[in-house]
């Protein structure tokens, strides 16, 4: 809880506490503030990128990073939601973490979320499929 | 000075492709190998030849039709992803398991460390052309995969995770004739260990081959031996220790090079632990009394995260629930997944015959990695997909635009 403290006061008001148990914290950032706090997690406090997971909701397209801190076992995952669902775009961290680059790919491909800068924007899994899939993990409910 | 500059342009760079179908892999994966004469100067990797579906087809079954479902996400990982999602879902109501269940769960798990790294091992001796390691380490595979038949029924895909414990208990009959196995097993371990140490033929071949920096191993967040070999400390199993992790006493098998022989060393030597580790979960086994399943009626709705320290690294499970009785969004993350990358940092350079064993070196597993895609049309409807039409249409593809 201690760490959790140091790194929500560092981070002040850019980012917005969700849920808060042992050894897990979501948390909701905005897409101009992710690589300043992706900056802080991978860089400074030297927190491994296990995934990221995105979600269609009713509020918009969600991308939730889960950063593992393997010293202290604790999970850190920013979430940064895109409310425009036919052009979901958000910052690339991929220049700054090679280990982002497939699975922001799988999301573009999936979910049609569109990563700004990231080096290699091309499809994951369908790169020479015959059939468009069509973001195939929208609009499933 | 303009027939030096020509020269250096005309290289000899050819393609060599490996796959999609490929001796090497034990599964469908392309690599695109570009060489310099003999020397590998950039790899490309091509995925998406195994269509699953397991997200998708969890998002509709049961918490526990879902655990049979990704059991079978790998045949290797048959306790890993199972344990990996329950763990999920304890995480998301802070559900406590019985003593006797923590126990068996980390037993289970570390028995498919073992015989999962011995697979590994024999395929590495195959790949290199000596094949005495690989008959000898299949050999002593087998009776671990007896040792699974006698506490589950199953040489594989287990069905031993429940929310809330595990779904059998372990017959304390059964012990002396485990026991036994595993003492058979540490004498092999340790032969192979001396052999690793000795063999001028191993050492030649693996040391030096394939190097992961730390740095790079840090930069693509590689996971498990791969990371471990590179010096990179990193285990769930003391990074979070559930289940019985923080009762036992094992070590974290380190290394600095970061070459295969190094993979090959971190591997012989967790399998010596996991041994360790077992001893000590049946000695316990035969102590404790009591239940090994807490019947949980009802997740609430949440988050939760839940991971194991599968045999090639961490195995992430995420869900979120909306307090019914199945997972609205269910995300799997194999370390295959974040350990394939680094070939682009770890084949670069290296002569094409070492290309191969520095592929097989991170125990790439591509059912695991390619877990979920479904094909839906303009209307999102669900598409019936002719896999022998779509298999001929994706030849036709590559072969037009080659």
């Amino acid at each position: 809880m201690a760490d959790y403290h140091e790194f929500i006061e560092k981070m002040g008001p850019k980012i917005k506490v969700e849920i808060r148990k042992k050894r897990r914290l979501y948390f909701q950032v905005k897409n101009d503030d992710i690589l300043e706090v992706v900056d802080y997690l991978f860089n400074k406090m030297k927190c491994r990128l296990s995934t990221a997971t995105a979600t269609e909701t009713y509020h918009g397209i969600e991308a939730l990073y889960h950063f593992s801190d393997d010293n202290t076992g604790n999970y850190y995952c920013p979430r940064v939601v895109m409310k425009d669902k036919k052009n979901p775009e958000m910052n690339s961290i991929t220049p700054m973490i090679k280990g982002a680059e497939w699975i922001e790919r799988e999301m573009a491909e999936w979910w049609g979320i569109k990563f700004i800068g990231h080096p290699r924007p091309i499809p994951l899994l369908s790169r020479n499929h015959p059939e468009n899939l069509n973001n195939p993990m929208r609009c499933r409910r | 000075m303009e027939i030096k500059s020509n020269l250096k342009e005309i290289s000899n760079k050819n393609q060599i492709p490996v796959g999609p179908f490929h001796p090497l892999l034990e599964e469908a994966e392309y690599f695109n190998l570009t060489v310099d004469g003999e020397t590998v100067v950039d790899i490309d990797m091509d995925t998406g030849w195994m269509h699953r579906g397991h997200e998708f087809i969890s998002e509709q079954k049961s918490f526990t039709q879902s655990i049979y479902l990704v059991e079978r996400i790998c045949g290797i990982c048959s306790t890993s992803h199972p344990l990996a999602f329950v763990h999920a879902l304890e995480d998301i109501d802070n559900i406590e398991i019985p003593l006797r269940a923590r126990y068996i769960r980390t037993l289970v798990g570390e028995l498919e460390r073992i015989h999962s790294h011995l697979l590994w091992v024999g395929l590495a001796g195959h790949f290199i052309g000596y094949d005495t390691v690989w008959m000898w380490a299949w050999k002593y595979r087998e009776p671990v995969l007896q040792m699974f038949e006698i506490i589950s029924g199953n040489r594989n895909h287990y069905g031993m995770m429940r929310v809330g414990g595990v779904g059998k208990d372990v017959d304390p009959a059964s012990i002396p004739e485990l026991n036994k196995i595993l003492d058979m097993l540490v004498k092999k371990m340790n032969m192979i260990a001396k052999i690793i140490n000795d063999d001028p033929v191993l050492r030649s071949r693996l040391i030096g081959v394939g190097v992961l920096t730390k740095k790079d191993a840090i930069d693509y967040c590689a996971v498990g031996p791969t990371s471990r070999a590179s010096g990179v400390r990193g285990d769930v199993r003391k990074d979070e220790p559930i289940d019985a992790y923080d009762l036992v006493d094992f070590d974290e098998i380190i290394t600095k090079n970061g070459d295969v022989y190094d993979k090959f060393v971190v591997r012989v030597l967790e399998i010596i632990e996991s041994i360790k580790i077992c001893r000590q979960c049946l000695n316990k086994l035969k102590e404790i009394k009591g239940p090994f399943f807490n019947n949980v009626k009802e997740i609430s709705a949440g988050e939760g995260i839940g991971r194991y320290e599968a045999p090639r690294g961490e195995v992430f499970h995420y869900v979120r629930t909306d307090g019914t009785n199945r997972v609205v969004r269910h995300k799997v993350r194999a370390p295959s997944f974040n350990n394939i990358p680094t070939f682009q940092a770890s084949c670069k350079g290296i002569p094409i015959a070492d290309a191969l064993i520095t592929l097989a070196g991170v125990d790439p597993c591509y059912c695991c990695t390619e877990r979920a895609i479904r094909v839906s049309d303009k209307h999102n409807k669900n598409k019936k997909i002719d896999l022998l039409k779509l298999s001929r249409d994706k030849t036709l593809y590559i072969r037009r635009n080659a």
